[in-house]
């Protein structure tokens, strides 16, 4: 079944069976491998992805909920990794082995672009849906800050 | 490892480091052991690397000096080029590495002197983020090969079964798959100093394997498969009868590690005397990135693209279940979404080379979080039966720790090795050397569990035990735990040991006495909060911690607001990435202490996900983590794992300051504090 959305800022369309989740169309139809595979359960947050703005968990979101909708990737957050959240990761030297990153990163995006000066207690909530096994959580909550222009502060 | 091992050749080679590329090597023998775990990476690595770049320096500035006909002692080498000070001429190393590369390196080149160090020592941001915060970098999943099959295998729910039968006709009729068939159980062949000796039960696991054109559609085919398993002997294990088992072994005399004074004598005439019980249990690695390994057989060679920590131990694994020679396997090394002791393990290797081989095409084997939590490799559940003594003074004259678990060096190097080399403690262990009369044994348990190396091993339950105690026993003697630890090592000394090492009390006392300060461990704290230090020491390192606890009083959930860590590794090579491992091992290790457990039941796993093997996530991290590096021009110790091992005691102990109840079974249940 063709169904057609819009992926980073350009018309795609792809023929899959409709239930197939948009995290195994991203990485095996379209090889745009930046979207992780961690869980399958939406209990993880490596597959995270921006539907129309919202973040969303691209492992349990059927392709044809999304038809005629804008996803945004890791891919399309910034064509040179210059988007405001990307400078912070690198700034605060964030992560480790980085498998997770790039849904923490689509999460923090979308919480900011929601609370552009959000508190520890926003950024615990909105990311808590996002495992990082490093344990760089710390200088998560400090990127967040430091994209947010806010300065850290103690819950 | 991709900053830090750079950093030390760049330093030696004088290089800008602003213009070093890193680059992942594939599997060579030119570049001597590939391997990271042990937290062995810069300690092996540093006088090699060290050695390394300055013979790559001492070619160019001699390539420089041949260019000029000047003497090469006018010349020196600096930010990547060489200078001829006399007449301020330069050349790059880009315009000296062809001369240079006829000339033949030296063999003992002059090292620097680390005072004149420009980067090692420096904090330095990681090489790959910028890779890391765009999508681009290349885990093992992310490997795409023209033509290439994905494949998902239902496995024997219990290690060591196999398939009796299974309906691969009707999965193949019913859904779009190119193959289903089953996949053999394998020996693994490891390259971590294992024998496999008889009674070794390292295997990967037989079960049936689903190949189509996509993750999903062999995800989805595989719920179609119905498989009959025989039920082999780990069939009859439940975490309950393990945990009797380790009880009774722990309760009566073990094969003995290390014996101080006499024990028993001294013990008997304690003026106090206490007990207990400690318990961990079996916990999974839970990497972010699934397990996985893509590989493409042809004919009698194989080209592997291996998320994993030793590439040479895969090689040697799928060469062998392939039957063919070593050097007709390619591998090519990728990102690994997180390792902590699991990618040290081939299975997954010799999957997808089975898998490629009989479906006669390029396969990437995708393991599902559920995959991985059910066949994983695990840290064991242990069992600890601590005793200790005081005489009238308050002081520890007596100390026994009668530990019992499966061993995982049994499990790779089979039966026939000598009780020491099984046994899961370290002849070393704390408070050994520290207390007059100390006994330590241990007893191996019967478990069919396959295991593994967890990120600090068995440090990683065991130091709970043991610093845990260790505080119960300063509450006996009614002093500071802080004080009972400082005057139970006594005063700074170095204490010769027989294998040449060296034993430095003045070490270990000094990551106590930073992190105590650093914690302002005597200022006063709220009503039901507790602060709680520990410390331990392992692969060239030491390590203090202190946390700070709040127990809700009704419900007995804890909260983490501090934690302090102090660390002596030696020359700190990156201290950016030293602080990013203890930070990383904080929240690991309260994982450990505060989520993660797996149980089994009939020999199966009863946790699949994360929703049932629970890991930390960023609401239940620390708010504040400070991480103090002691100043040292000692040897580079290692990092990864020794961060963990006393996160958990500086927690339960903290817990016993703020609620007056101990902790002795990990993980943490609210529950019981409420």
């Amino acid at each position: 079944m063709a169904i057609t959305f819009t992926l980073n800022g350009k018309a795609q369309t792809v023929d899959v069976s409709p239930d197939m989740p948009l995290l195994w169309v991203l990485r095996d139809t379209l090889n745009m491998t930046g979207t992780k595979f961690g869980c399958g359960m939406a209990l993880c947050g490596a597959c995270t992805v921006h539907v129309n703005g919202e973040a969303t968990r691209s492992c349990i979101t059927p392709i044809s909920s999304v038809s005629g909708k804008k996803i945004t990737t890791i891919e399309g957050l910034s064509a040179d990794g210059s988007h405001p959240v990307q400078k912070a990761w690198i700034e605060e030297d964030v992560p480790q082995c980085g498998y997770c990153q790039s849904g923490q990163i689509m999460s923090a995006v979308a919480l900011l672009r929601k609370k552009p000066k959000p508190t520890d207690a926003d950024i615990d909530d909105a990311m808590s849906g996002n495992i990082c096994r490093c344990g760089t959580y710390q200088r998560i909550r400090k990127a967040i800050h430091r994209a947010a222009g806010s300065p850290a502060q103690k819950a | 490892m991709r900053t830090n091992l750079p950093m030390i050749v760049a330093e030696e080679l004088s290089c800008d480091w602003n213009k070093v590329k890193v680059v992942e090597a594939d599997l060579d023998a030119k570049y001597g052991e590939q391997l990271t775990g042990g937290s062995l990476s810069t300690r092996t690595s540093y006088a090699d690397l060290r050695k390394a770049g300055a013979a790559a320096r001492e070619m160019l500035v001699s390539a420089a000096a041949g260019e000029w006909q000047v003497q090469r002692t006018e010349c020196r080498a600096e930010s990547s080029a060489v200078l001829h000070a006399p007449t301020k001429r330069t050349l790059t190393y880009g315009q000296l590495t062809e001369r240079a590369s006829a000339i033949l390196p030296t063999a003992d080149p002059p090292l620097k002197n680390p005072a004149d160090f420009k980067l090692i020592g420096k904090p330095t941001r990681r090489t790959d983020t910028p890779q890391k915060v765009n999508g681009s970098a290349m885990f093992g999943l992310d490997v795409r090969v023209p033509g290439m099959l994905f494949a998902s295998v239902e496995r024997s729910p219990v290690y060591g079964g196999a398939p009796r039968s299974f309906n691969a006709d009707e999965v193949k009729s019913a859904a779009p798959v190119r193959a289903v068939f089953e996949l053999k159980s394998a020996h693994l062949t490891h390259q971590f100093g294992e024998t496999s000796g008889p009674g070794s039960r390292n295997y990967s696991c037989a079960g049936v394997a689903v190949v189509a054109d996509s993750t999903w559609a062999a995800i989805e085919a595989r719920k179609l498969l119905k498989v009959e398993w025989n039920e082999p002997p780990a069939a009859s294990e439940t975490t309950a009868s393990l945990r009797e088992q380790m009880h009774r072994f722990a309760s009566a005399p073990g094969a003995v590690i290390r014996s101080d004074g006499d024990f028993d004598k001294a013990h008997a005439a304690a003026d106090k005397r206490i007990e207990a019980v400690y318990e961990v249990p079996f916990l999974a690695h839970a990497t972010m990135e699934p397990v996985n390994c893509t590989a493409h057989v042809r004919g009698d060679s194989c080209e592997l693209w291996a998320p994993t920590q030793i590439p040479g131990a895969a090689r040697a694994s799928v060469a062998s279940a392939l039957g063919i020679p070593p050097e007709n396997v390619k591998v090519h090394v990728t990102f690994i979404g997180g390792g902590f002791g699991r990618r040290l393990i081939q299975d997954y290797a010799v999957e997808a080379a089975l898998i490629s081989r009989d479906a006669g095409a390029p396969v990437q084997v995708v393991w599902s979080r559920e995959d991985d939590i059910r066949h994983d490799f695990y840290r064991p559940a242990a069992c600890h039966i601590m005793e200790a003594g005081l005489d009238s003074r308050g002081r520890l004259i007596s100390w026994r720790h009668r530990g019992s678990s499966p061993s995982i060096e049994t499990f790779y190097n089979g039966t026939g090795i000598s009780p020491s080399a099984a046994a899961q403690v370290d002849a070393l262990d704390f408070p050994a050397l520290l207390v007059p009369n100390f006994r330590l044994e241990f007893t191996v348990a019967e478990s069919g569990m396959p295991l593994g190396y967890w990120r600090s091993v068995d440090s990683s339950g065991n130091q709970f035990a043991l610093s845990s105690f260790f505080d119960e026993a300063a509450h006996a003697a009614g002093r500071d735990p802080l004080e009972f630890l400082l005057a139970t090592f006594g005063p700074a000394r170095k204490i010769s040991l027989r294998n040449n090492e060296t034993f430095d009390v003045g070490r270990r006392r000094a990551v106590v006495e930073l992190a105590a300060e650093k914690s302002g461990w005597h200022k006063g704290l709220s009503r039901g909060c507790g602060r709680g230090i520990a410390a331990s020491f392992g692969w060239g390192s030491y390590v203090a911690h202190v946390a700070e606890i709040t127990c809700h009083a009704k419900t007995g959930a804890i909260r983490i607001d501090r934690v302090v860590c102090a660390v002596d590794c030696g020359t700190a090579i990156n201290p950016l990435g030293v602080k990013a491992q203890m930070e990383g091992a904080i929240n690991f290790g309260l994982a450990a202490t505060l989520k993660s457990a797996i149980t089994v039941e009939g020999g199966r796993i009863q946790q699949s996900n994360f929703h049932d093997y629970e890991v930390l996530r960023i609401r239940d991290a620390p708010q504040v983590v400070e991480v103090y590096i002691v100043p040292s021009t000692e040897p580079p110790g290692g990092c990864g794992e020794p961060g963990v091992p006393s996160v958990a005691p500086a927690v339960g102990n903290a817990i016993f300051a703020a609620t007056g109840k101990r902790v002795r079974r990990l993980p943490i249940r609210p529950a019981d504090l409420a």
